[in-house]
């Protein structure tokens, strides 16, 4: 860093922690909904599945080849959808197949259908592993933004029918309990959550987005059992580790996306920690 | 660019900083690179490379020192072709560096004078399998190319400080004597071997091949960056056998699994070669890279005897 004075190392760094946050927002309150419905690897699955669409989007004529030719996202796009709707069919009646297992499932093939479509391409297959491994030191101001708005759009959506949401999640595997669409509504879910993750992705890479949706929930589950509560503990927890991680990448010089997944990691560590040296913490049974 | 020089000059003498006066800052993304800015710059530049020599130049994690770096540089020296294509453009764009964004002086694609191999001629389609539109960007592997990216060097930073252009043409004429002495000496080396038949890993030497009579037979990978599948192989493995194929070179960041078994099969040796400066703690300059890689064959062609 050198010559370079506090205040400009910040500004360089704001647009990253920006991010981060916008990250940390939507994806604690995603997590919550994926713990509660225990599709843990739902995630990576469905940002393989966005992968393959943009693998397949670039052998079509239409693409020209250009990873960042607008048919490419939108055809990752389209696959992401049929990824939700998958995700959606197959739960309730074949309850003797664990849905985790179709998800993983469904990971391993997309991820090989991903290289065999690669196989056929005619540029270097290089390019396109970077579509799975964002840059969140590298993010613009303007990426930031668009998240920011595409973001907040899927969050009204959520907080507008947050019942029925809540209701599908809290309940899942008891679907005639509910009295709803079941499947409408977990395909939206998956739908709504799929397009979050194929932008996080591209901006975050797999394994922090992963960590954004899932450690937050995990910790707050260690104290709290309401979700209004849960939801508290996971954004201040995203919050905290985001400002650590970005700042230990800083002193340390270490890859800004790698440090934030294990500052994830050792904070929730240390909640474990403090959760047993301090019974009383523990969320008493309603 | 000359409007500029005078007016800092002179601010800095009333300032009575020393900044105007500081060697010019030079970043690349590469070692190699790093090497050859160093041989023209002597003193009168500070140059660092993104990327260590032991990475995958394709894929390198950026750090946040990456971003400070290209800030602050005067010259960003890039291998250019599509190397970096990965990891690189978005932190050009962040770094807030008018001076190094591409097109402007301080942004040098090395690649522009060198001589480029496997460039796709006319329309590319599927049926010619992977083609890389800008060429192969392995090229430095090329003693000659060293020259030429050298020269690029030595005209870009005499524009840049034209005070120091005679000192940079002065060390240009040293590293070219050096390097011509030394060509000599590797071509003599490798002289007895002509037409040797070799499969590596990646397509990272085919500048290195036509620069020191090696015939590159085949590759491990099927394709650039798609890993090695079991007919691929196979049929690698006959071929290598028909032509008599003893050795195999594999870069050192990839998986040595497949070429030893490939070795097994074939009774061919493993060879780790590093394509770029700093790929082994031995490898410390431009120079060291051919020594260190020619060293290796030479001795693993007369331990698997002549062919």
């Amino acid at each position: 860093m050198g010559d370079l004075a506090l205040a400009e190392i910040l500004d360089f760094l704001a647009a990253p922690f920006a991010a981060s946050l916008i990250l940390t927002g939507i994806h604690a309150y995603l997590g919550v909904h994926v713990v509660e419905r225990g599709v843990i690897f739902v995630d990576l699955s469905l940002a393989q599945i966005a992968a393959l669409g943009a693998t397949i989007a670039i052998l079509l004529p239409m693409s020209g080849g250009d990873p960042h030719a607008p048919s490419v996202y939108w055809v990752s796009l389209v696959f992401t959808f049929i990824g939700a709707a998958i995700f959606s069919m197959i739960r309730g009646k074949q309850a003797r197949i664990p849905q985790e297992a179709i998800i993983g499932i469904t990971y391993a093939v997309a991820s090989a259908a991903a290289i065999l479509a690669m196989s056929k391409s005619t540029s270097e297959g290089e390019h396109l592993k970077h579509m799975l491994v964002g840059n969140i030191i590298a993010v613009s101001w303007a990426e930031v933004g668009k998240t920011a708005v595409l973001y907040g759009v899927v969050g009204v959506f959520h907080y507008v029918f947050r019942k029925q949401f809540l209701t599908i999640s809290m309940n899942h595997g008891r679907d005639d309990a509910t009295g709803l669409n079941v499947r409408l509504w977990d395909f939206l879910f998956y739908a709504s959550f799929g397009f979050v993750v194929t932008s996080s992705v591209a901006i975050a890479g797999v394994l922090l987005v992963f960590c954004y949706l899932i450690v937050p929930s995990v910790a707050a589950m260690l104290f709290a059992d309401s979700i209004g509560k849960r939801l508290a503990i996971g954004w201040t927890m995203g919050t905290v580790v985001s400002a650590l991680g970005v700042y230990l990448s800083l002193v340390l010089d270490l890859p800004t996306g790698a440090t934030i997944v294990c500052t994830f990691g050792l904070v929730l560590i240390l909640m474990a920690i403090v959760r047993v040296l301090i019974p009383r913490l523990a969320p008493r049974p309603v | 660019m000359r409007k500029f020089i005078p007016t800092a000059v002179l601010l800095g003498a009333m300032l009575g900083s020393a900044n105007a006066f500081a060697a010019m800052k030079v970043v690349t993304t590469t070692q190699d690179l790093e090497s050859i800015v160093r041989e023209i710059g002597g003193d009168k530049v500070t140059v660092e490379s993104l990327a260590k020599g032991y990475q995958d130049p394709h894929f390198v994690e950026a750090k946040p020192s990456f971003i400070f770096k290209l800030h602050s540089a005067d010259l960003l020296v890039a291998v250019g072709r599509e190397l970096e294509i990965g990891w690189l453009p978005p932190l050009i764009s962040q770094s807030r560096n008018s001076k190094i964004q591409p097109g402007n002086p301080g942004y040098l694609d090395a690649s522009l004078t060198a001589d480029i191999l496997d460039i796709p001629t006319g329309t590319i389609t599927r049926a010619m399998g992977d083609v890389h539109p800008q060429g192969n960007p392995h090229y430095w592997l090329d003693p000659a190319n060293g020259r030429r990216i050298a020269q690029a060097v030595q005209a870009r930073l005499a524009q840049l400080s034209p005070g120091d252009a005679a000192y940079f043409a002065q060390r240009y004429a040293d590293f070219d004597r050096r390097l011509a002495e030394s060509q000599k000496r590797w071509k003599d080396a490798m002289a007895p071997y002509k037409g040797l038949k070799v499969v590596t890993y990646h397509r990272s030497w085919p500048n290195f091949a036509a620069a020191f009579g090696l015939d590159v037979i085949g590759y491990v990978e099927p394709k650039p960056g798609i890993p090695p599948s079991p007919g691929h192989t196979l049929a690698l493995q006959q071929e290598m056998k028909r032509q008599n194929v003893k050795i195999v070179l594999v870069e050192p960041y990839f998986d040595s699994k497949t070429p030893t078994a490939i070795g097994r099969d074939t009774g061919a040796k493993v060879l780790v070669m590093p394509p770029s400066v700093g790929g082994v703690p031995a490898i410390t300059d431009y120079f060291k890279l051919f020594d260190y890689g020619i060293n290796l064959l030479v001795s693993a062609i007369k331990e698997s005897g002549p062919r």
